[in-house]
Formats: structure tokens, sequence, C-alpha cells
């Protein structure tokens, strides 16, 4: 069987939850979290297809390097901390700018509203209008509400759907 | 399957008439063997460690109070019929090397603990310890608030450090409160080409190519990991004559600060994306250093000289 090769960039800012997603996503034990330093990548396989995962750290330091990751992504994951309110303006900056890059331009972008778990969490529906989200026309796009901890909602198979139409998969 | 288990039984068996050949040959059991034959210091306590006799008295409790290794000792003397008197040196380097596989044991539980306690801002202990670090990494320029883009200058993520201590907790602001009284070992060693007043100057995540405070944290899980899986047997039984401790905990998780810095240098990477790569090299070698029964942790120390008495 032919294995087709998925790549997955994992973006958002610092203590998004971005390592967590992908220790989830990899079966990991999610205990042991660090800040990221640089980036971490994972290949999972799943139905066939081989994800390749990376998660790029999120500290405002690390972010000029993004762009170094870009090329030949084929799904845009962005992660947002539901409860960090005061952080939500600089998040939908950040965002903005990577739907303008040329080079991800009709990526896919699958948004996880992330930490639905605490109490403080803002739900989904209401992240979506704050950042505007439908204004995006150029790209399929999709925002979950998730739970990395728990691992609620961040299933594979969500992430295919988003791809398929696209033609990415 | 069943070859197996035969092979299995059968090695048992060779293994056991061995054992048996050897102390009617020596007149001595296997603990006395090792006590005698061995240096004492990490070689001697590993393979004390291994004994069956030991090992199956070990694990039925798990953290054996110290005052309790006198009398399993007694018990096993008299178990293996060995007098006490002909052979006083052996209960003592027993004792030692018993003191030293509880320690291990019971320096795990206390770090696990540590690493579990997350970092709470409503703890004004807590907020002690933070702005303690903040003090003694900056002591000339004051933090103007507790939540203040100041924290990124001795590399925090952001402006509120609590977020960054995530899976180490409090372990992690111990390690680094601790680590800064052998800053000046660290970063400004002849080896690294950054100097003191770059550091003054805020420019110091730049000189020193990562950020001081999460690579901490990552090099705290670096010593987490290495103590749990039972590699920093080696460094600690080489250096502790009595039980480990925290303080030695915290003294080996300086020196991997200290040695990962000199690393980064060598390895003079491209940028702070490689960070991982040459995290993982560092912990290969460390891993394998460790693997030597001379090894300890710390430079210019001979393993053994400290440990005549035991």
């Amino acid at each position: 069987m032919i294995s087709l090769e998925v790549r997955i960039l994992l973006l958002g800012l610092d203590n998004a939850g971005k390592t967590t997603l992908l220790k989830q996503l990899a079966s990991e034990d999610i205990s042991h979290i660090t800040p990221t330093q640089g980036f971490n990548i994972k290949s999972v396989q799943s139905q066939g297809f081989k994800l390749n995962v990376w998660d790029i750290g999120g500290q405002r330091k690390i972010r000029p390097y993004w762009r170094n990751y870009f090329e030949n992504t084929d799904i845009l994951i962005y992660v947002i901390d539901s409860a960090d309110r005061k952080r939500f303006e600089e998040t939908g900056q950040e965002l903005a700018e990577l739907l303008d890059e040329e080079k991800l331009s009709g990526v896919p972008v699958l948004i996880f509203a992330n930490k639905q778990d605490l109490l403080t969490a803002a739900p989904a529906s209401e992240i979506a209008e704050g950042l505007n989200l439908h204004t995006i026309r150029d790209r399929v796009w999709q925002i979950q509400s998730c739970s990395a901890l728990s691992g609620e909602g961040v299933q594979v198979r969500l992430w295919r759907r988003l791809a398929v139409p696209a033609g990415h998969l | 399957m069943f070859v197996q288990v035969c092979l299995y039984f059968y090695c048992k068996c060779l293994w056991r008439c061995l054992k048996f050949v050897v102390r009617k040959l020596t007149g001595q059991c296997e603990l006395q063997r090792i006590c005698y034959n061995t240096k004492p210091g990490a070689a001697r306590t590993m393979k004390i460690g291994n004994c069956r006799i030991l090992s199956s008295r070990l694990q039925t409790s798990v953290s054996v109070h110290p005052d309790a290794i006198e009398k399993t000792i007694d018990d096993i003397m008299e178990l293996k019929r060995i007098n006490p008197d002909i052979n006083p040196q052996l209960g003592v380097s027993l004792q030692a090397c018993l003191l030293q596989i509880v320690g291990y044991r019971n320096l795990i539980a206390e770090v696990e603990k540590l690493r579990r306690e997350p970092y709470d801002s409503e703890n004004p202990q807590h907020e002690e310890m933070l702005l303690k670090l903040w003090k003694c990494l900056k002591p000339n320029s004051p933090l103007k608030a507790r939540i203040s883009k100041q924290w990124c200058e001795i590399g925090f993520q952001g402006d509120d450090p609590k977020t960054d201590f995530r899976g180490m907790g409090l372990l992690g602001l111990y390690n680094l409160v601790n680590a800064w009284q052998y800053l000046d070992d660290f970063f400004f060693s002849p080896l690294s080409q950054f100097s003191k007043a770059e550091w003054e100057k805020k420019k110091f995540d730049k000189a020193i190519g990562y950020s001081f405070a999460i690579v901490g944290i990552n090099i705290t899980d670096l010593a987490y990991n290495l103590l749990v899986s039972g590699a920093l047997k080696t460094h600690f039984y080489n250096v502790a004559p009595e039980a480990p401790t925290l303080t030695h905990f915290q003294q080996t998780f300086c020196y991997l600060m200290h040695e990962f810095h000199k690393f980064w240098i060598e390895e003079d990477p491209l940028d702070i994306m490689e960070f991982n790569r040459v995290r993982e090299k560092f912990h290969k070698r460390i891993l394998k250093q460790l693997q030597n029964p001379e090894m300890a942790l710390c430079p210019h120390f001979a393993a053994s000289e400290s440990l005549i008495n035991m």
C-alpha cells in the first residue's frame, strides 16, 4: 500500500498547547512538557497516511523563524489558548499575518480553540467571531474546540475531512 | 515458546549451581565476594543492588526508612549464616550500599513531589522565590511590575513566567534559583565569547544563543529523566557516601547546565532552532559517560577517593 505523506505545521503563541497536542496525537505521555526551544517533529501513522507534524515554538523570539517551515505545508493548524483572553488580539494578529503569507496561500487551516477543560475558556464561536474568521475566503478553514490535556476534540479524522475538499490529500 | 521457557529454567538452574559451587570453594557468599572484591562506589553499590536477596527484600518496602536498614542487614547475615564478629567490615559495607540504594529511591520520590507541585501565583512562597530569581540574575535593574516584558530578559517566554514551568513545576524554579550562583562559571568563562557587560546590556540572549530560563527548565527535564531512568545511579553512588539528597540533585543540574553550555559552544549551531538536536546529542553523550562505573558528573573529581571509609 502506498503511504501518503502529509506535512502538518503546528503554530500558535507560546503556552497555547502545541506540544501537548503533538504528544497527544502521538499517544505519548503529556505530563512532562517543557517550553519548546526551537521545534519538535513527530511522524504519526494513521489509516495509510503518514502525518509529519512540525511543532514550532511560539515564543515571540522564535516567531521570525516560523517562515522557514512554510514550504510544502499541507495543513496549517493554529492553536489558541481559549482561556488567555488578554492575548486574543495578539494571537489574532499572528494568524492574520500567517494567512497573508504567500507560501501558505490556499493551505487549509484548522484552528483549535484549546483548553476547553478550563472554566474560563471562551467558546469556539466567540473566538471565531473575535478573529473574524468568516472573512476567510481563499481557503478551507474550520474552528474546533478541544482540550489537548484530555484529548477531547483532537481526532485525526477531522483534520482529514478538512484537507480532502481542498485536494491536498 | 516452550523452548524459551525451558531455556530460562535451565539457565536459572545453572546459575544457582554455579553460585553454590563458588560459595563452597571460596567459603564466601555472593554479597561477601562483591564487598571484598569491588571498589566502593557505584561499581559495588550497583552490583549489591542487583543481588536477588536484596532486591526482593527492598521491593517489599518501597521507601525503607534508614533505620530499617540495620535490621535488614542483620536478617541477611543470619540467613546467610555469616558471623558478624568474624566479618565486621561486611556489615558496614552493606549498610553503606543499602543507604545509597534506599536514598536514591527516596530522592526520586522527593524530586517527583516537587515536579508535581505546579507553580501557583497565589502562593506567597512561590512568588517570593520567583522574585528572588529575578534579583539574583538582574541585581542592578529592579523589576517594574510582577507581570512585565522584563521576564523575557532572563529567558522566559512571555510577561508572566508562571506558564513556563509547566511539566517541571516547582522543581524547575528550585533549580533555576540554585543555579544562579554558578552563573559566573557558566557564562563568563574564557570559553564563551560573551562578557558580563553584554549580560548587563540585556543582550545576553543573543550572546549565549538561547533563553536561559526556559533552557534551564528543559535541562531540569533532562536531569529528571536521568534520575528516574536510573542512569544517575553511577554518579550519585560515586559522590554521595551516604544517601543522595536534593542538594546533590541540584548540583547535578548545575553541572549539566554548565556542560550543556560548553557543548552548545562546541557544536556551534546555526540558530536556536537547532536546540532540540543539540540537546538530544548532549543527552546521549551524558548517558554514555554514565555507563562507566567510575563516572561522576563533577569536574576534577576522583570518584572513589572520598569513599575510602565505606
